[in-house]
């Protein structure tokens, strides 16, 4: 039948070409031409690394990770002394990263918030006071705000005798800023214990009110309580215990200064000009969170008899952080990233410290560029998952 | 109104002076507490007392920074003096130093560029200029084949403009390319202005051709022509050889940050086709292309390119810095444009892709004729903020020593004429910096507007 039709009718197409025309076969085709480009790019790439590695007497492999790394660092979080291994140079390098990232994105939260809320301000110089600071500090490069904070502001402060100072506990010099560090005495243990216990109990207070309210509909005050719990028994715990925390005051001895906490130029520089920078994108993500509720919430909300307070806890936040959340913690990220331009003041992070001194002193460029590269990868990706089941758990449940 | 009956008519008329007629009393004027600038004054800065008091701080802030600015900048600056020495003994540090940042004027904007070649910067820029006039006049209906011919052809005619130096056959043609793109644009601009068709299709119809078949084939040889053209005026030129080792200042911001954008526009609409494809193969690299750039920072990818860029090529062949960093930029903006596109491809409803396919028409030519025009359209604006972004992490090259702005600005307190001579020169280029961005946000921000008006209500 087939064949007295198709040669009645006209010749059949040559086989070529129908299964040429199938759009199964030419995906298949595509990705198997897509695979070879790469793969052989690839081995090209990795060919020639491999020829020039043994040209000139480079190794690929982790083994240097144990070795002594031979030069001192000027600020680590964690103990390191000159002459540990390169491991070790690795771990005060992510220390010190995650650490200028936690502190940058404590103080950019507070000051974009601040920010943003004096953006939506009735108050017409503070609006635009607020509009100008941010739209003059996001457009200039951060680098050069990094830069200019280091050098045009830190590095020309007086020196440690001329210090700054603010009642006689913290000194502001072109050494850094020196403050009292806490020294933990017998019994601060226990104290700690009893500082956990009262915030597990307001946090248990909190989430049976919230049950309560959401059962049988009684609204139970919950800030005043919770603060009282976590304020008050942590400081009558610390009294009764005859306060078991010493502070070490900064002291001038000589040309410098001895005891307390230094934290120096580089790291203040970096600090502030992340978080400054940083704020002024949260604060465009707070206005624009606060904006996208409609004004129909609220006024529904008065209709109903809420109380302001409540409006704006119950009804305005919730559905505004779901529009403020996921770019904040992108912002977050990038705050992350971007504190890699430490290098720049030389402040000891993961590239400067791995990614540069490292490099140059071990030569083993490509693990320890892989090790650089892996550890914002296994950031980034671990931010993204926990965006990702964040917005599952948000997603407007449409019918 | 003809069998209206007179004694009716008359009734209407006839009321009697007795009876009271409703006149409403003239409105009263609008209390002069709500109106003119007292009013607005009091409504926006006095509304309560902490709003009276947070003005007062607000106003307080305003004067001390801008008294101590204009103090430093203006009354108290140094206008003429020939080194940091004169400046510092005339003002101390009450003032700025100007003149350091004058003399400097030049090598911040072009870097160590020999002096006597600087007019092949200028031109190349004026050419870019005359290339965007087009996109501004109301007449010119081909914007956006002229807009994506400067984005891809002007870096090929440029970068000879900039570079100069011995041309081989392949350099030349595209070299050539570019400059017809210029030739096409403008001969295009002025038909559509004056006779309101492009040039291409006016010529044809000069020699007669009337259907659109006749019409494209007479079109191309035309274009054929104007390249030939451009191939003789290319044999024509003949510049001086300036290494990218001395390209620096704001030129070479430009030239990293231009570089970027133009690789990146037709990249990152590669990625994003191949993010979303069905084919998973094609998918899963682009996935992983993506996600990899976009997860580290930028100063991570210049170090590796910096380090690794000499030990992935064959040996023997040599990379210049420029190139090194060109090439890290333009990876790390394509990542990123993926995402952009891809953000403007989801916001297209499903139904032009499924009305594109009815009409029969295959994948490229949905994408190309259907889908792109509209997502290109939205996603406008974030293109803009990406290359924004861009402008700003240009700086980043300085960390592995090359003379952008940023570095130059350092230099200007390494001369030992003006040692020491720092934030003068920062608050130059923060200007600079400053001017650039805001402006093509304002820029995107107005497009924001103009575009959004048919979804809006």
């Amino acid at each position: 039948m087939a064949s007295v039709e198709s040669s009645s009718l006209r010749p059949a197409p040559a086989q070529a070409g129908s299964w040429l025309n199938n759009a199964k076969v030419r995906a298949v085709l595509y990705q198997i031409l897509t695979v070879v480009i790469v793969v052989g790019g690839i081995w090209y790439l990795v060919s020639n690394t491999i020829t020039n590695m043994s040209q000139r007497g480079m190794s690929a492999g982790f083994e240097f990770l144990g070795v002594s790394a031979g030069f001192n660092i000027s600020f680590t979080l964690i103990p390191y002394r000159e002459g540990d291994s390169y491991l070790r140079v690795f771990q005060v390098g992510l220390a010190n990263t995650l650490l200028v990232a936690a502190i940058g994105i404590l103080f950019a939260t507070i000051m974009g918030l601040f920010m943003g809320l004096a953006r939506l301000s009735n108050n017409w110089v503070i609006r635009n006071l607020a509009r100008w600071y941010i739209e003059i500090l996001r457009n200039t490069p951060l680098l050069l705000q990094i830069i200019a904070w280091y050098f045009g502001v830190f590095t020309l402060l007086p020196n440690p005798r001329m210090s700054l100072v603010w009642s006689d506990l913290f000194y502001l010099n072109n050494r850094g800023f020196y403050l009292p560090g806490p020294v933990p005495e017998p019994g601060f243990g226990l104290f700690l214990l009893v500082l956990a216990a009262t915030v597990a109990g307001a946090v248990a207070y909190g989430i049976w009110a919230r049950r309560l309210r959401e059962q049988t509909g009684r609204i139970l005050p919950v800030l005043w309580p919770v603060l009282g719990i976590v304020i008050v028994a942590p400081v009558l715990a610390f009294l009764l215990l005859g306060s078991p925390l010493g502070w070490n005051k900064p002291v001038l001895q000589g040309f410098n200064f001895r005891g307390g906490i230094n934290v120096p130029p580089a790291f203040c520089a970096l600090i502030i000009a992340l978080s400054v920078y940083t704020s002024c994108f949260i604060a465009e993500i707070v206005r624009a969170g606060i904006e996208s509720v409609s004004h129909g919430q609220t006024e529904a909300a008065r209709a109903l008899g809420v109380k302001p307070s409540r409006t704006m806890a119950s009804i305005i936040l919730p559905q505004a952080l779901r529009v403020i959340i996921p770019p904040l913690i992108s912002q977050y990220l990038n705050l992350t990233k971007n504190s890699s331009l430490a290098i720049a003041i030389g402040f000891p992070d993961l590239v400067s410290v791995w990614m540069n001194t490292s490099l140059n002193q071990s030569g083993r460029a490509i693990p320890i560029v892989a090790m650089t590269m892996g550890f914002y990868c296994v950031v980034s990706l671990f931010v993204s998952l926990v965006m990702n089941q964040y917005n599952r758990r948000v997603l407007l449940k449409e019918r | 109104m003809n069998n209206l009956s007179p004694p009716q008519a008359a009734h209407l008329t006839d009321i009697p002076d007795t009876v009271k007629v409703f006149v409403p009393a003239a409105a009263r004027a609008a209390p002069s507490s709500t109106l003119g600038a007292t009013a607005w004054i009091r409504k926006n800065m006095f509304s309560s007392v902490p709003s009276a008091l947070l003005t007062i701080l607000g106003i307080w802030i305003v004067y001390t920074v801008l008294n101590g600015f204009i103090g430093w900048a203006w009354t108290n600056a140094v206008w003429e003096a020939s080194s940091r020495r004169d400046c510092l003994d005339k003002v101390g540090n009450a003032g700025a130093c100007w003149p350091g940042v004058v003399v400097w004027i030049p090598n911040l904007i072009y870097g160590l560029y020999p002096k006597d070649e600087v007019w092949r910067i200028n031109l190349a820029f004026a050419l870019l200029i005359v290339w965007l006039i087009p996109l501004w006049l109301p007449k010119v209906n081909s914007k956006v084949a002229i807009g994506l011919s400067m984005v891809l052809l002007f870096p090929l005619f440029a970068s000879y403009m900039f570079m100069g130096g011995e041309k081989g056959a392949i350099w030349t043609a595209l070299i050539a390319v570019g400059l017809t793109g210029f030739l096409w644009t403008v001969l295009t601009a002025v038909t559509e202005t004056l006779w309101g068709v492009p040039v291409l299709r006016l010529v044809a119809r000069k020699f007669g051709a009337t259907t659109a078949e006749a019409e494209s084939r007479i079109g191309q040889v035309v274009l054929l022509a104007l390249f030939g053209v451009a191939l003789f005026i290319v044999f024509e030129l003949d510049f001086v050889e300036v290494r990218t080792r001395v390209w620096g200042g704001l030129f070479l911001t430009m030239v990293i940050s231009g570089f970027g954008i133009a690789v990146s526009l037709p990249a990152g609409i590669v990625l994003a086709l191949g993010r979303r494809s069905k084919m998973p193969v094609i998918s899963l690299l682009c996935t992983t292309f993506i996600e990899l750039f976009r997860s580290v920072p930028l100063i991570t990818i210049l170090f590796m390119f910096n380090t690794m860029l000499p030990l992935f090529l064959p040996a023997g062949v040599e990379v210049n810095q420029l190139l090194r960093a060109i090439v890290a930029v333009c990876l790390f903006a394509s990542a990123y444009m993926a995402e952009i596109v891809r953000g403007g491809l989801q916001a297209i409803p499903r139904g032009q892709y499924e009305a594109a396919s009815a009409m029969g028409l295959g994948f490229w030519q949905s994408t190309a004729l259907i889908i792109m025009p509209q997502a290109l359209k939205i996603m406008i604006p974030n293109i803009v903020g990406n290359f924004i972004g861009l402008f700003k992490d240009t700086t980043l090259v300085s960390i592995i020593g090359l003379l952008d702005l940023l570095s130059m600005a350092r230099a200007v307190g390494q001369d030992t004429r003006w040692i020491g001579l720092f934030i003068e020169p920062f608050f130059f280029i923060t200007v600079i910096y400053f001017v650039f961005c805001f402006a093509m946000s304002q820029y995107s921000m107005n497009l924001e507007k103009r575009l959004n008006t048919g979804h809006k209500r």
